[in-house]
């Protein structure tokens, strides 16, 4: 929503009070100004939430599966951004993961957030690390991301989550095809999701030849969103990964890494902003591009204080 | 950005008009979320004010409109939340008129175009952001 009448003073107040209803006002500035999300934010101090992401091909489960991993995390607070993509010519959206998590919607623990991507070409939104400071300022243990149904080269989710799930799934033919690509080298953890399918056991022999040939050890896990087998397995190990995530200072480096892109992509937002802005722009008409690209510099550096 | 929620509360599973409407919304230029069929109305309430939409519309086919609706309502209330909400579905004229006079701000029967709809439901969010 667009119109935040609250002040600055009172939605820091109703993030240490734990206000679910600020926390909704406080994800709605993260998505429609960012920037003053992050000053906001910045007045607030953060717990270390396990940052989890869920990617894989479009309806291999990755909202049934998130849904099913809420039920094993009773005792946990737990934050759900979804994300969805925005029509490019539209620029509207349906965001449609929610269905499948609905009946976590009551559940006081958990809160679910649905993002339109906005233009991000990444499978996630620009916002997206707002929204997981957002969180970590409400004080949640863990936040589950679902990024847009991937293709291969939507691998943003890597420079945001402490760890990265990627589902398959045994119905999908080309996932061996698609494992070559960008999601192969992301993956923290692999689900071969709807077990309940007789070839998912195919499907992971063949990850395993695959993995062999690779560098680092990754786990497989089995299982069926649905019924929920294999789902607690799946969530103790992501709790285990976590932990020692902490201990030897893996954490810390992702931590750093996703720093490093938030600034950027929050420097990137700002500069947009500033050029769509720039008195440069009326000059376009008379100037080679050389000199154009410097006059804009000059008036950008002049601006960015 | 307009944020809408389109949700179908009661025990009918019929959801082609919810998503059709979804869908032309979307093609509107607006953000719809969909919660899918036979949602409580706390749900409803619940989602829509965690989702901090702007909008919100019922589709109700089942008959149960004159206790979902109130329901919906008080419970947005209860939780602080001043959403508009619209229906759409099978509602006789009579109680169209009580559903608005309990703060429906409108109330469409079949066969309403979905352009109509578009355009008001951003005529709600410019008056309730007024
Ligand atoms: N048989 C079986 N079906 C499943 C399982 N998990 C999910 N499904 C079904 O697969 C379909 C897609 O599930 P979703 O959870 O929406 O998949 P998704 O990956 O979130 O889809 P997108 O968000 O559209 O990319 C639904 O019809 C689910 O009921 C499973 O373990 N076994
Ligand atoms: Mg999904």
């Amino acid at each position: 929503m667009s119109n935040i009448r609250m002040r600055d003073e009172e939605l820091i107040e109703g993030m240490k009070n734990r206000d679910r209803k600020v926390l909704a006002k406080v994800l709605s500035l993260c998505e429609n100004s960012p920037e003053r999300a992050n000053f906001l934010l910045s007045k607030l101090e953060k717990k270390l939430s396990h940052l989890i992401g869920i990617t894989g091909s479009p309806g291999v489960g990755k909202s049934t599966l998130t849904s099913s991993i809420l039920d094993e995390l009773k005792n946990k607070n737990v934050g759900v951004v979804v994300v969805d993509p925005s029509s490019p010519f539209t620029h509207g959206a349906l965001l449609g993961d929610r269905i499948r998590m609905q009946s976590h919607a009551t559940s006081r623990n958990v809160f679910i957030r649905s993002f339109a991507s906005r233009g991000a070409l990444g499978g996630l939104a620009p916002s997206i690390f707002e929204a997981c400071d957002a969180f970590e300022a409400f004080g949640m243990d863990d936040v589950i991301i679902e990024t847009v149904g991937v293709g291969q080269s939507e691998v943003d989710i890597r420079n945001v989550a402490d760890t990265v799930v990627v589902v398959l799934s045994p119905d999908g033919g080309d996932e061996v095809q698609m494992m070559k690509a960008g999601l192969m080298e992301i993956a923290d953890v692999f689900v071969i999701n709807k077990a309940d399918n007789p070839r998912a056991q195919i499907l992971k022999s063949r990850l395993n030849a695959v993995l062999t040939m690779g560098k680092k050890e990754i786990p497989i896990f089995l299982t069926n969103a649905l019924t929920r087998e294999g789902v607690k397995e799946f969530v103790n190990a992501l709790d285990e990964r976590f932990q020692k995530m902490k201990e030897n200072e893996t954490l810390a480096k992702r931590r750093r890494q996703k720093l490093f892109h938030h600034v950027k992509a929050s420097l990137r937002r700002e500069l947009d902003d500033l050029i769509d802005k720039s008195e440069v722009k009326g000059l376009v008409m008379n100037k080679d591009f050389l000199e154009l690209k410097s006059l804009f510099v000059r008036e950008l550096c002049e601006k960015y204080k | 950005m307009i944020k809408v929620m389109i949700a179908k509360p009661g025990l009918d599973g019929h959801d082609r008009g919810a998503k059709v409407i979804a869908r032309a919304l979307r093609d509107a230029g607006m953000e719809v979320i969909y919660t899918g069929i036979r949602q409580t109305p706390e749900q409803i309430a619940q989602a829509a004010v965690d989702e901090d939409v702007d909008v919100l519309g019922l589709s109700i086919l089942s008959g149960a409109h004159m206790k979902l609706v109130p329901k919906v309502l008080d419970l947005l209330k209860e939780k602080g939340a001043n959403i508009p909400v619209f229906v759409g579905g099978i509602i006789p004229e009579e109680d169209a008129e009580k559903l608005k006079e309990m703060g429906v701000v409108e109330v469409y029967g079949p066969g309403t175009s979905t352009e109509k709809v578009a355009e008001q439901v951003k005529n709600f969010v410019e008056h309730s952001h007024a």
